[in-house]
């Protein structure tokens, strides 16, 4: 019986070579290195991990913390940290858009951060945004809104009024394409005619008070109307964002209603830019949104004292946000980082446009609003009509809240 | 083309002038069919090579392709520390080559026996590989994560953040439609072949190593590329699992560079596409002789 | 048997037979069994290691699972049966890890409530509310600390605004010291009490965090908490947890949330304290996938348009790589290589890429299509719903032929030249031969490619996303769902409207989307059974 024995060899042969194997596993399989070391494990946006290396680095020389950046795609370090915060691989910071709160608040995932008496030193309007029912949950580092560039070789001087700056040069506002306009860019035109999204009071927003459907709300509506195709053809659902950049960088649109995000571009491209504020069609002030970025604590970090410490009594300094703006160009959340940044007119131009900022909501029930919105406002770009097409919107928002 | 030459280049006089008429009927037409197949691929990608070469890096804002040309965007790509494009390039590859070779390896092993073997089960095998890839893979992320978080918490060496890790993941597809596809294959290969090595005593698994296996080389090279292709484009799974630049892929990495709008930089983003294509053309060269080689004259003996 | 004489290459005995077969298995097998032996003692080696982590670990379902696959595998590759077994053994492993078992979690996350609000476990939540629920005393001081220990356990040696020190720990309220050691203004260290350095606190952050150290003997005069070891402040809560009870009160209003097993913490008056927690739920995302009214409206239409894309991106692919493939496999034609590698190019590139490549190209107005090839005309390619669709379909085929081609070229070759040559000697035309004699063999081999091809367009989100983002939208609908939305991406969009992401439903969804392409697919197998049967 040849295979019996064969079996029994080959058998024995197993066995040998799985011990040796063994040996050699548990040989690889080094112990687990508990040093002394703390390590903080941040999630950073892909284009600010540069700004934040000096940072981390000279923290680490300070305290002995090691702090670990980890870069991550701005599109998907939301969803990531909401399915890894639970399991509690998720990291011990990161980084974040304080519209995130309401979603992430209600997955009791982030953390409360104590800026106790800090909180004064923060501009207003990041403060504001940091705040989540009453609870601060963001270290805010830069606050981002809108402006108007102005070619300055095409347009010496600022203009005073939105009629003004259409007869001066061509203008640009970038939509989302296939007949969507987009109503982040378009909001300070809105609130020009007194039509914030919702009312607020001293906590914040108040979502059960829907203000797109005021009367200013329909005069917007009906002054979008005359912009659009059968209009002055100013504003285009198909003007996207590359095709706004391209025009302005080249020289043929003589106003860019754009964020800083767009300003190195522009000046690459050798263009003369100018920040002015911009120019209101309606009879109030315009305000953008203001969208602030920052920094936020996983509930479930096991590090919460380091993190804190980093958070608050290191990212919230003076010479670290000054740091920042240096290597990043965000205009700091910090008052007197912003003062700082404030001697570029570059940044002193989006600061003065941002004093009327407001933030933009955090609350869930802002995603009915971004459902509908951009559709309805490009409908009415492409000719239908502006009263029923803002009655539909605004009856919509309201089901889709009612749910 | 206005001269023929002769296969074997004999001296030996043609009578048969060259005519445009039998050549256009022969093969012009398909050079035909060839150029206007060229514009409609190429197009496109001219656009990808012009945002590549534009300073200003917006990806479709301008129909006038190569008004600027520059070679920032691939400056840009291969000399920032915090992209390590060069790293990403290296991950791209070994993970594709690795889970290509490994992918038609397993599939033509199964692929082997569903074709010469009959066994209970193997219809609805063969139609479980397949409908197990039909699941639509939008929320597989969930899972994902969690089944690696898991093993890493055991094996980290296999876990998230290593290339095993997710190389594993992918030759979970190794047993799906392109072993149907070689299966496909297998049986137009004819079982005399098995029949007559089998009367020389060769066992199956010698048939399929050094018969076989020769005999569908073609397929085999179709499943490698596609299966590289694949790999070389993933992004989902890539992206969960790999979490160190340094470690990550082309395609996670460069998604970095656009996946915040107001930050986009298509320019070094198409710049890296254009060489991310570079291998796959490469390999294509490659393995194209194996593709259209034609099968084994004389197999059958 | 005696020997005969003959011709030896006329009779073979079988005992001859037996020993040339067998000599032949000795000289060619000991190397192939040894190479078993090594290849099967490193899969046993990794496998009693792995089982050793596991067992440490206290995993011992998943020791069992592997201690039990180890031997079967063992088993297979010993055993003269099974040889089936052998070859589908390493494909079948991953694939039942790394597939089967994905497909089965995502069917369980169906009938759960996972998703915005519902994202971990209950513990989590009751955490993440206390957390929340932790106010700072409006305008109190922030104090100056130092973390420190006595027998009682963790303390805080606290520094208020006036230079005043106490000291307390969390069963004993602060109390005011006066011998304590100040540095640079804030009291460093107490009798009694031992000091920790930063270091130390991050050596034991968790509980340096959850230490609340009460202010007076009164609770309602609050906590002193430290989130970073130097700084405290004094903290409320609005929330109070009764352990025993298992409900949350609030502070303030004293109304009553218990846990009435719908995942969150709920009031009598149905308010739900969010974050809650996963449950499962049955089959209630199921029913809402059925009820759901806004989609009810316009599934029909999504549907039919799901399949009729599927279907014509399928028919477009093939039709034009097979078409290729044969234009190109005349071995009479120069620069054949060439023409291929141009054509494999689409499919290198990154698809969502050459998506948005295409969606600036087919813009109405400033698009190179209308503004170059048409001369500035304004043709809504991706505003009118019918062009819409025909863009997609245009794009599709773009993307997609190449792969075909790919197919169709590697299953050509496996049409032996013989029967096209006797074909051809029969006098068949080439259209003829193609017809009756290539199309049938290559559609045998690549209609599985199909089958899968029609299932991966059924879901094929990313292009519709890119491309169209499902638009244009159908405006009279009630949620957001255009002319362009296949299914796939019309769940997508109820599922994740907005900041509210219900993995539950659309888990839901992607079962009942299997199901519908499954069985789709198995009809169109039995179909093709026939096919095979023919060859």
């Amino acid at each position: 019986m040849t295979v019996k024995s064969r079996s029994i060899l080959a058998a024995g042969a197993i066995a040998t070579t799985a011990v040796l194997g063994l040996v050699g596993c548990s040989g690889g399989s080094g112990a687990d290195d508990s040093g002394d070391t703390t390590k903080l494990t941040v999630w950073v946006d892909a284009e600010r991990v540069d700004a934040l290396k000096g940072v981390a680095a000279s923290y680490k020389e300070k305290t002995g913390i090691t702090v670990d950046l980890v870069s991550k795609a701005n599109a998907d370090i939301k969803d990531d940290f909401t399915q890894q915060a639970p399991t509690g691989k998720g990291p011990d910071i990161v980084m974040g858009a304080h519209d995130w709160l309401g979603e992430l608040v209600s997955n009791g995932i982030v953390a409360p951060i104590e800026l106790a008496d800090k909180q004064d030193e923060f501009l207003e309007v990041a403060y504001e945004a940091a705040t989540y029912e009453g609870q601060q949950y963001l270290l805010p580092y830069g606050v981002e809104n809108i402006a108007l560039l102005r070619n300055a070789d095409l347009v010496p001087n600022p203009v005073a009024t939105y009629d003004q700056m259409i007869a001066a040069g061509t203008f640009v506002v970038e939509s989302d394409g296939q007949g969507l306009a987009n109503p982040y860019h378009l909001y300070p035109f809105q609130t020009s005619f007194g039509a914030p999204v919702f009312g607020s009071d001293d906590e914040g927003y108040d979502t059960s008070d829907l203000q797109i459907g005021s009367d200013g709300g329909y005069a917007f509506a009906d002054w979008l109307a005359t912009q659009g195709k059968n209009g002055t053809g100013v504003i285009d659902t198909e003007l996207t964002g590359d095709i706004a950049k391209e025009q302005f960088t080249s020289g043929a649109a003589a106003f860019w209603l754009t964020g800083p995000w767009n300003v190195g571009a522009a000046m690459e491209a050798g263009i003369n830019v100018a920040v002015d504020v911009i120019p209101t069609p309606g009879p109030e002030a315009a305000q953008p949104f203001a969208g602030v970025k920052g920094f936020l604590l996983n509930e479930q970090s096991k590090n919460k004292v380091a993190a804190n410490d980093f958070l608050v009594n290191y990212l919230g300094t003076v010479e670290v946000q000054n740091a920042l703006f240096d290597s990043g160009n965000v205009l700091p959340a910090l008052t007197e980082s912003a003062e700082y940044a404030s001697s570029d007119p570059i940044v002193a131009g989006f600061r003065a446009v941002g004093a009327e900022a407001v933030p933009m909501p955090a609350s869930p029930a802002m995603g009915a609003v971004w459902e509908f919105w951009g559709q309805a406002e490009g409908a009415i770009l492409n000719g239908d009509d502006p009263t029923t097409t803002w009655e539909k919107l605004v009856a919509d928002i309201q089901a889709a809240l009612d749910k | 083309m206005s001269a023929v030459t002769t296969r074997s280049g004999a001296t030996v006089p043609t009578k048969r002038t060259f005519s445009f008429g039998r050549w256009f009927h022969a093969t012009g037409w398909r050079h035909l069919v060839g150029l206007v197949l060229i514009v409609f691929s190429l197009f496109p990608l001219l656009y990808v090579l012009s945002a590549s070469l534009n300073p200003v890096g917006s990806l479709t804002g301008s129909n006038a392709l190569f008004s600027n040309i520059g070679f920032g965007a691939y400056e840009r790509l291969f000399n920032d520390p915090s992209q390590p494009f060069g790293a990403w390039f290296i991950n791209t590859m070994v993970i594709a080559f690795v889970t290509a070779v490994l992918t038609v390896f397993m599939g033509a092993l199964a692929a082997y026996s569903f074709s010469r073997m009959r066994f209970a089960g193997r219809r609805f095998g063969l139609m479980t590989i397949v409908l197990v890839q039909m699941f639509p893979q939008l929320l597989a992320v969930v899972a994902i994560f969690l089944l690696m978080n898991t093993i890493s918490d055991w094996f980290p060496a296999i876990g998230i953040n290593t290339h095993i890790g997710v190389i594993m993941v992918y030759l979970g597809g190794a047993l799906g439609v392109n072993t149907y596809l070689m299966y496909g294959f297998f049986n137009t290969v004819p079982k005399d072949i098995d029949e007559a090595a089998k009367i020389d005593g060769a066992s199956h698994a010698r048939i399929f190593f050094t018969i076989i296996l020769r005999l569908v080389a073609p397929i085999l090279a179709v499943v490698g590329l596609l299966s590289f292709i694949t790999t070389t484009n993933e992004f989902v799974v890539a992206s969960i699992v790999l979490i160190d630049p340094e470690k990550q892929t082309l395609a996670v990495g460069l998604y970095k560079l656009i996946s915040n709008p107001n930050y986009a930089d298509w320019g070094a983003f198409s710049a890296g596409a254009i060489i991310a294509a570079l291998p796959v053309t490469i390999l294509f060269l490659f393995l194209q002789k194996y593709i259209v080689g034609g099968l084994t004259a004389g197999a059958v003996k | 048997m005696t020997p005969t004489n003959t011709d030896p290459e006329v009779v073979v005995s079988p005992r001859q037979k037996k020993a040339a077969r067998l000599a032949e298995a000795a000289s060619g097998g000991l190397k192939i069994i040894l190479l078993k032996i090594v290849l099967l003692g490193i899969v046993d080696a990794i496998a009693v290691y792995a089982l050793f982590v596991l067992v440490l670990k206290d995993e011992w379902l998943v020791a069992a699972i592997v201690a039990v696959v180890t031997l079967v595998v063992n088993w297979i590759y010993f055993s003269h049966r099974a040889i089936p077994a052998k070859y589908l053994t390493p494909g079948l492993i991953f694939l039942l890890i790394f597939q089967v078992f994905v497909i089965a979690y995502t069917g369980y996350i169906g009938f759960t409530n996972y998703g915005t609000g519902h994202n971990s476990d209950k513990d989590q939540a009751v955490q993440a509310l206390m957390s929340s629920a932790r106010e700072r005393v409006p305008d109190s001081v922030t104090y100056r600390v130092t973390v420190v220990e006595s027998l009682e356990g963790l303390g805080l040696l606290v520094t208020d605004p006036d230079g005043e020190v106490s000291v307390g720990t969390a069963t004993s309220p602060l109390t005011e010291v006066d011998n304590a050691e100040i540095d640079s203004n804030v009291a460093v260290s107490v009798p009694g009490y031992t000091s920790l350095s930063f270091q130390d606190v991050l050596q034991r952050q968790g509980e340096v965090f959850d230490l609340e150290v009460p202010v007076s003997d009164d609770p309602n005069d609050g906590v002193l908490r430290t989130g970073d070891g130097s700084s405290a402040n004094i903290y409320l809560s609005s929330l109070i947890y009764d352990e025993q009870a298992d409900t949350m009160t609030d502070a303030e209003t004293g109304v009553v949330y218990s846990d009435s097993g719908t995942g969150a913490f709920t009031s009598e008056s149905g308010e739900e304290l969010l974050p809650g927690w996963r449950i499962t739920v049955g089959f209630d995302n199921f029913a809402r996938a059925f009820g759901e009214e806004s989609i009810r409206g316009p599934l029909i239409n999504v549907t039919i348009w799901t399949i009729m894309f599927a279907l014509l991106s399928v028919a477009s692919t093939f039709l034009l790589g097979m078409f290729l493939a044969i234009v190109f496999n005349d071995k009479r034609m120069k620069g054949r290589k060439f023409y291929r590698i141009i054509m494999i190019l689409p499919y290198a590139f990154p698809a969502f890429l050459s998506a948005l490549v295409w969606a600036g190209m087919l813009n109405e107005r400033f698009g190179f299509v209308n503004e170059v090839l048409f001369g500035g005309a304004d043709i809504p390619w991706l505003t009118d719903p019918v062009l819409a669709k025909i863009s997609i379909l245009v794009v599709n085929l773009w993307l997609g032929f190449p792969y075909m081609f790919l197919v169709a070229t590697g299953a050509l070759q496996s049409i032996s030249d013989d029967v096209v040559e006797a074909a051809t000697v029969d006098g068949a035309k080439p259209w003829q031969v193609f017809r009756l004699i290539k199309l049938p063999l290559v559609l045998v081999t690549m209609a599985p490619i199909l089958i899968s091809s029609f299932a991966f367009n059924f879901n094929n989100f990313n292009l519709i996303y890119m491309l169209t983002g499902g638009g244009p939208r159908d405006t009279s609908a009630g949620i957001n769902v255009g002319a362009t939305d296949i299914l796939i991406s019309m769940v997508y969009k109820v599922a994740f409207t907005g900041q509210f992401r219900d993995y539950g439903l659309a888990s839901a969804f992607t079962i009942i989307i299997f199901i519908l392409v499954a069985v789709i697919a198995v009809v169109s197998f039995r179909k093709t059974k026939m096919l095979e049967d023919l060859n």
